[in-house]
């Protein structure tokens, strides 16, 4: 039912306490959370969890959000900044089962082993990224996002956000025509 | 650098040193960018003419088929991720009163949220009703209530017994086009009579906010 108005509504209802408000927001964006930390720490149970702390962080932080950045985007920016805190408190090595149970039926068992090295290769490339890269390249070529919107996520300029980017594909491309 | 000779097919080697350029003139990192953006395969008019470029894109997007594809994946949210999000918050959740009936057979007690949940979904069935949020509020009483009992209050205690009595506010988007004070009429009547006869509440207060239409 929330669905027929926009974000701006259920963040105004939901900071005059309506709390069903703030559950439709996390209806619409939870999985935006739980997606980007998944891909920038590489494994469920993080990711849940860093999802779940920046969710609840932003009810928290909500009566200081300005209307002046989409909700969207500074829910954006309080995940990348909660995982980048997992990431320098515990550096994030080891893969762990990024597939779940997200695989196809239809696959057979040998494309599935293929299709899990794989996926565990370019997890594993893009969670060895430096962290700034990594943010970078997670929100360009995972979430699709425009530069501008990334500077603006991660405090930064877009000349900024360019170089990541540059020297991230330049990394990523050599690990994995290695891999190959 | 790949020199003036043969163009070159291994990405290491290309991305190797601080090479920029291609022997054509070409910025690797473009091209890189554009492979990585998936235009591997859309050439600029340069490119359709410059063996060097060509290899190079192929290459890239050799590279980066399997980070798109991730990236193309499907990811659902785990299935506890909202529950917990919402528990998280009702912990957080200052209004934690509650209602409270007392009978020979002990105490019933009904949390805020369920009052406001309840008038909601009354809100909701109303025609007209777009959209509809609720919150439960102190009352002036209950706010007496309150600070009457602080100091005899159990430190686990609920704040705020209100007895039979609830005031609930109701956020309303209504059908642009329908009249809508007779909307908000229809919705505060509905309201009151769902809270009195699925809670038992006997003084109900319902304000209503219509606060936006939808066409």
């Amino acid at each position: 039912m929330g669905s027929e108005v926009d974000d701006a509504y259920l963040v105004r209802r939901a900071q005059e306490g309506y709390v069903d408000a703030y559950a439709d927001l996390v209806d619409r964006h939870g999985l935006l959370a739980y997606r980007v930390a998944l891909r920038l720490l590489g494994n469920h149970q993080d990711a849940e969890d860093v999802a779940q702390e920046a969710l609840v962080a932003a009810w928290q932080k909500l009566p200081g959000f300005k209307a002046d950045s989409s909700f969207s985007t500074w829910l954006y920016r309080i995940v990348t900044r909660r995982a980048l805190n997992r990431i320098t408190r515990r550096r994030v090595t080891e893969s762990l089962d990024l597939l779940g149970d997200v695989g196809d039926a239809g696959d057979g068992p040998d494309q599935q082993t293929e299709r899990d090295l794989t996926v565990d290769a370019v997890t594993d490339a893009v969670t060895a990224l430096p962290p700034p890269q990594r943010i970078a390249i997670v929100l360009r070529h995972f979430e699709g996002l425009p530069l501008a919107e990334i500077a603006g996520i991660t405090g930064s300029s877009i000349p900024a956000v360019r170089s990541h980017l540059f020297r991230g594909r330049r990394t990523l491309s050599k690990t994995l025509a290695e891999w190959r | 650098m790949s020199g003036p000779g043969q163009p070159i097919h291994d990405v290491s080697l290309l991305l190797s040193g601080a090479n920029a350029r291609l022997a054509c003139g070409a910025d690797i990192d473009e091209l890189l960018e554009q492979a990585a953006d998936g235009y591997a395969g859309q050439f600029t008019s340069h490119q359709q003419d410059c063996l060097y470029c060509q290899a190079a894109l192929n290459e890239f997007g050799r590279v980066w088929a399997p980070v798109r594809s991730l990236a193309a994946e499907q990811v659902t949210m785990p299935a506890a991720l909202k529950s917990a999000v919402a528990s998280q918050i009702r912990k957080l959740v200052a209004d934690v009163w509650y209602t409270l009936q007392l009978s020979d057979g002990g105490a019933i007690r009904i949390a805020a949220r369920v009052v406001a949940r309840i008038a909601r979904e009354a809100a909701r069935d109303v025609a007209g009703v777009r959209v509809a949020f609720g919150r439960s509020t102190h009352s002036r009483m209950a706010g007496l209530i309150e600070r009457a009992t602080l100091r005899h209050r159990h430190p686990n205690a609920a704040v705020g017994v209100l007895g039979r009595t609830a005031v609930v506010d109701l956020a309303i988007a209504v059908q642009y086009g329908d009249q809508v004070d007779a909307v908000a009429r229809q919705v505060q009547r509905r309201a009151v009579a769902e809270l009195r006869s699925k809670a038992g509440l006997r003084d109900v207060t319902v304000n209503v906010n219509v606060d936006d239409v939808i066409t």
